[in-house]
């Protein structure tokens, strides 16, 4: 009996705390298609807002920079840390301590640290020797700094739970070391390799200060500008590109629900 | 059972059940060495792997050291050599270094020192990847991002050859271990036996000059183990490959071996054929592995009547050593006292019924001696009986510490 | 047969290969983060220690005056300013970690009470929101808390904020933006705890007569115990030096720590104030993980709980 009760109350307690989840975001939704420019009373529907995105320049460049970002970061990211995460699994019982306090750093490390340290790193190199200034191209550099431990994390998982003896195996077949790569540890790493941009990408994308402190004068990402908008005051646009991303995200969260499903069949 | 299935020329008739099928029986009934695999498909593959297989080779080893960390002696000068088309067992308990041996004959470990020749060609330093020799090994090593077929097919295609023959030969060699429809299945659909099989097939499709393996068997239960192990033996027998098999079973070693190397501490102790190793072993060491207990320190000798714990006992034409060894499958126990020469007083303290025989454990004198007796249908002495041992003298054997 | 004497040059040839495979796959990475992050976070530890010049950039000489004006001694006199500042930080840290931890414990227990088939789904409806940008789902909360909201006009006919305030800016809209911010961070952890938990243990707790509160207390609580640690690591250290939040839902009055920071490097401009206030983030950092390995090491098992 007092049991049933618990289980109600808790059925009960979910959904309000799904409600709690999901209410600001359905709000930011629900006045991207408001007809005024009333923050808080809906007047009506329209795609008003929406159609002003696409003429706004600044808003498809941040668009594109994020991209750009988020794309180019994760590949380097992949490949510097698929590289660790492969020296970290071969060399396994070294005394590698060093390498784990290395690869925890950008981790642990408060974001609001991270961003300013490499912004007053970047701005006194670029006042000495001209290098790094400011922009995509320092923005990257940031990015794949706090890409590289989870990729190197996620492939090391991948390697470890493998039969060692698979690698000596593929030795015994007469696969020379470039073979090796290329029929035995790819191939076998490639579900790890998958999550690891993806989750790379979610990352970069999902950045906020870092980019910040890292970005330069015309290298405002998407949530750059949303700041920016905001901190001058809302328009409704910033409800509407918020709304696209929101949707990108609820896509991105039902493909991999098909995939863990399929996974489980 | 199992002890008589090692005097092999006991049965040699044709209905043997599988699971006493000697290396000295199948050879009976294999076929004649050149009808080999490759033989059978030869049209599709090239010449100069035609002639690996054909040409088993040898494998000679010279002073090979192995040393792991500090303070770890692997191997501590091996100097032996294999024969072409042998099936040559390395045997020995967990950490003796047969395992290394068969690693640095596969290439996957390097000899600290010491010279590795496999058909008279130096291999010491050379790659696994460039040694024509092939590993099953223990936990089979499928990869599991690969299709059976792929898995079969892996070696060839790193050698680079050409698809169509690739795939033949892959179907040759799935035809050969009767493989059947599993070639189509993944590798995580498979069992143990299955799973060991594949691994099997994928070593020897490649037609190596020698197929290593590495306690290949010990992961499966005991009735497909000898399933197993007979297989083994004639697809051994029928290649004609020199196979170079790694175990800590005596049993098994005894069934399957022309030759055995028994290891122990990374120095070979004996080498010999099954026989030999089992009724001569070289040293005290061998002679607890190979699951002797009726060992007797020697006090003093008359020519051949040795003084030992049990009494005085006479033998036959024995060698040197400070050690008798009585093998309990020589003894026989006769009902009551009786008195004569190698004739010893006892006393059951133990029986276990096999079924097929019965195990003693007697109380000699101040010593204990273990006894076995085939159950020929006459009567089992009962625990507490007084009986006479009957020690034959050309059973005494002699060994050193 | 004496092992003596054999040079090992096979051997010794083996390290030399190993190790250069070690550096050519390490290297690239360890060295990036040696450039870009230890270098960087190294000259921000030095700055704190430096003078600032006229126009916010560190100069010489040396000086521990950045620290004596986080601890709120300036041009005139001592003011409270920054102090506030640094205990609103730890208060709105202590206070978001425990509304999150009630909130998450028994949502995460009620997942793992669902059936298997729907687990990953509720899990995956926890996390998503946290997927999205945290401007935006900071922004959804001005939304929502903005003055003539519906949440608004609720408050302010049950008299808890006055009329046309609206309930943000303010550091009930902070606390909350941070317990919305952090939830999933705190129910993967317990969820996975909970998952893992032996049920034998309560039942052999209910077997012998624990009433439903001590079967709790003795039987699940304690298993629980990792999976809180490390969500409380989660969140704690990042909700100690949040920015986004603060600066969009606290107003001036809701400053916390981070945003103290990140002003000395924009519009404020003293950089060594600002790295100051950094390093004192660092060593809250440090000594958050520091606690957690202690006590998860006396847990048993605390290695897994960090990440």
């Amino acid at each position: 009996m007092r049991k049933r009760t618990l289980k109600r109350s808790l059925t009960g307690f979910w959904w309000f705390t799904l409600a709690f989840l999901y209410l600001p975001l359905a709000v930011v939704a629900l006045f991207s298609f408001n007809a005024s420019n009333s923050a808080a009373r809906f007047t009506g529907f329209s795609w008003r807002w929406y159609e002003r995105l696409l003429g706004n320049e600044e808003i498809l460049s941040a668009f594109a920079n994020s991209m750009v970002l988020a794309i180019v970061s994760s590949v380097i990211a992949l490949v510097v840390g698929c590289l660790i995460g492969y020296g970290m699994y071969r060399h396994r019982h070294r005394k590698l301590g060093w390498l784990i306090v290395l690869i925890y750093l950008p981790i642990v490390l408060p974001d609001i640290v991270f961003g300013i340290s490499e912004m007053a790193f970047f701005v006194q190199v670029h006042r000495l020797t001209g290098f790094l200034q400011p922009g995509l191209g320092t923005m990257i550099i940031a990015h794949v700094t706090f890409q590289i431990p989870f990729v190197a994390l996620i492939v090391y998982s991948r390697f470890v739970g493998l039969d060692p003896t698979l690698f000596e195996a593929a030795k015994d077949l007469y696969a020379t070391p470039t073979k090796r790569v290329i029929h035995f540890m790819l191939p076998t790493i490639k579900p790890a390799l998958i999550s690891a941009f993806f989750l790379s990408f979610t990352l970069s994308v999902d950045d906020f200060v870092i980019s910040f402190f890292t970005a330069g004068p015309e290298s405002a990402t998407l949530p750059i500008y949303i700041w920016g908008a905001i901190k001058k005051g809302v328009s409704p646009e910033i409800n509407a590109i918020a709304t696209l991303m929101i949707a990108a995200v609820a896509i991105v969260a039902v493909i991999s629900l098909i995939f863990s499903r399929r996974r489980q069949a | 059972m199992a002890l008589d299935a090692t005097t092999s020329d006991a049965i040699t008739t044709d209905s043997i059940p599988a699971d006493s099928i000697t290396a000295d029986s199948i050879r009976t009934e294999s076929k004649p060495m050149t009808d080999t695999l490759t033989l059978e498909a030869a049209d599709t593959s090239s010449t100069e792997m035609e002639e690996s297989t054909r040409d088993a080779s040898s494998i000679e080893m010279q002073g090979l050291h192995k040393r792991f960390g500090r303070n770890t002696v692997a191997l501590d000068g091996v100097d032996l050599v294999i024969e072409a088309g042998e099936f040559f067992t390395l045997l020995g308990p967990s950490g003796c270094g047969k395992t290394t041996l068969l690693r640095i004959l596969a290439g996957l470990e390097e000899a600290d020192a010491g010279r590795l020749a496999i058909g008279g060609r130096d291999v010491t330093e050379v790659p696994p990847h460039q040694r024509s020799v092939n590993t099953v090994f223990q936990s089979y090593a499928l990869f599991p991002h690969l299709s059976v077929r792929e898995n079969l097919a892996f070696g060839l295609k790193m050698r680079g050859m050409p698809p169509e023959q690739r795939e033949a030969r892959v179907a040759k060699i799935a035809e050969f271990i009767q493989l059947g429809d599993l070639v189509e299945r993944r590798v995580d659909q498979l069992s143990g036996g299955q799973r060991q099989r594949i691994a099997l097939a994928r070593a020897l499709v490649n037609e190596p000059d020698v197929l290593l393996l590495d306690e290949p068997l010990s992961a499966l239960d005991a009735g497909l183990r000898s399933q197993l192990q007979v297989e083994l033996l004639r697809v051994q027998k029928r290649l004609g490959m020199t196979f170079v098999f790694v175990t800590h079973d005596q049993d098994e070693a005894m069934v399957m071996s022309d030759r055995i190397a028994v290891l122990n501490g990374g120095v070979i102790q004996q080498v010999g054929p099954p026989r030999e190793v089992y009724e001569h072993p070289a040293n005290a060491f061998v002679a607890r592995f190979m699951g002797h207990d009726n060992l007797y320190p020697i006090s003093a000798r008359d020519g051949d009547r040795l003084t030992t714990p049990l009494g005085v006992l006479r033998g036959e034409a024995v060698g040197e050593g400070d050690l008798l060894l009585i093998r309990p499958e020589t003894l026989d126990l006769l009902p009551g006292e009786q008195q004569g020469d190698n004739r010893l007083p006892a006393t059951v303290t133990e029986r276990l019924y096999r079924g097929s025989h019965a195990e003693y454990r007697l109380e000699v004198g101040e010593t204990t001696l273990q006894a076995t007796l085939n159950n020929r249908g006459r009567r089992l002495p009962e625990v507490g009986d007084r009986v006479t041992v009957s020690v034959a003298p050309e059973d005494l054997v002699t060994l050193s510490e | 047969m004496s092992y003596a004497g054999v040079i090992p040059s096979a051997r010794s040839r083996a390290m030399v290969r190993e190790s250069r495979h070690l550096l050519l796959t390490v290297a690239p990475g360890a060295i990036w983060i040696i450039i870009f992050l230890v270098l960087p976070s190294a000259y921000l530890m030095g700055v704190a220690f430096m003078t600032n010049g006229p126009y916010g950039l560190p100069e010489m000489p040396l000086s521990l005056g950045s620290f004596e004006r986080l601890a709120g001694f300036g041009f005139l006199g001592w003011s409270p300013g920054n102090l506030y500042t640094l205990l609103r930080s730890l208060w709105q840290t202590l206070v978001s970690t425990g509304l999150v931890v009630l909130v998450a414990y028994p949502i995460a227990y009620y997942i793992s009470t669902c059936r298997e088939k729907w687990r990953p789904i509720m899990l995956l409806l926890v996390v998503v929101p946290s997927w999205t940008n945290q401007v935006i789902r900071t922004f959804g909360w001005m939304n929502l808390l903005a003055p003539g909201t519906p949440l608004s006009s609720l408050a302010e006919g049950l008299g808890l904020i006055a009329p046309n305030m609206g309930l943000y800016p303010s550091n009930f809209a902070v606390t909350l933006g941070l317990v919305y911010n952090f939830l999933p961070f705190m129910v993967l952890p317990l969820y996975a705890a909970f998952e893992k938990l032996d049920t034998a243990q309560v039942e052999a707790a209910q077997d012998l007569y624990a009433s439903p509160v001590r079967a709790f207390w003795h039987a699940v609580f304690p298993q629980t115990l990792p999976g809180l640690l490390a969500g409380v690591v989660l969140v704690a250290i990042p909700a100690f030096g949040m920015y986004v939040i603060p600066e969009l839902l606290g107003g001036g009055k809701g400053m916390m720590l981070g945003n103290l920071v990140a002003s000395q490097f924009s519009g404020g401009a003293n950089w060594p104030l600002g790295a100051a206030g950094a390093i004192l983030m660092l060593i809250a950092t440090f000594i958050g993980l520091y606690a957690m390995r202690r006590i998860g090491k006396r847990l048993g098992g605390g290695e897994e709980v960090v990440i």
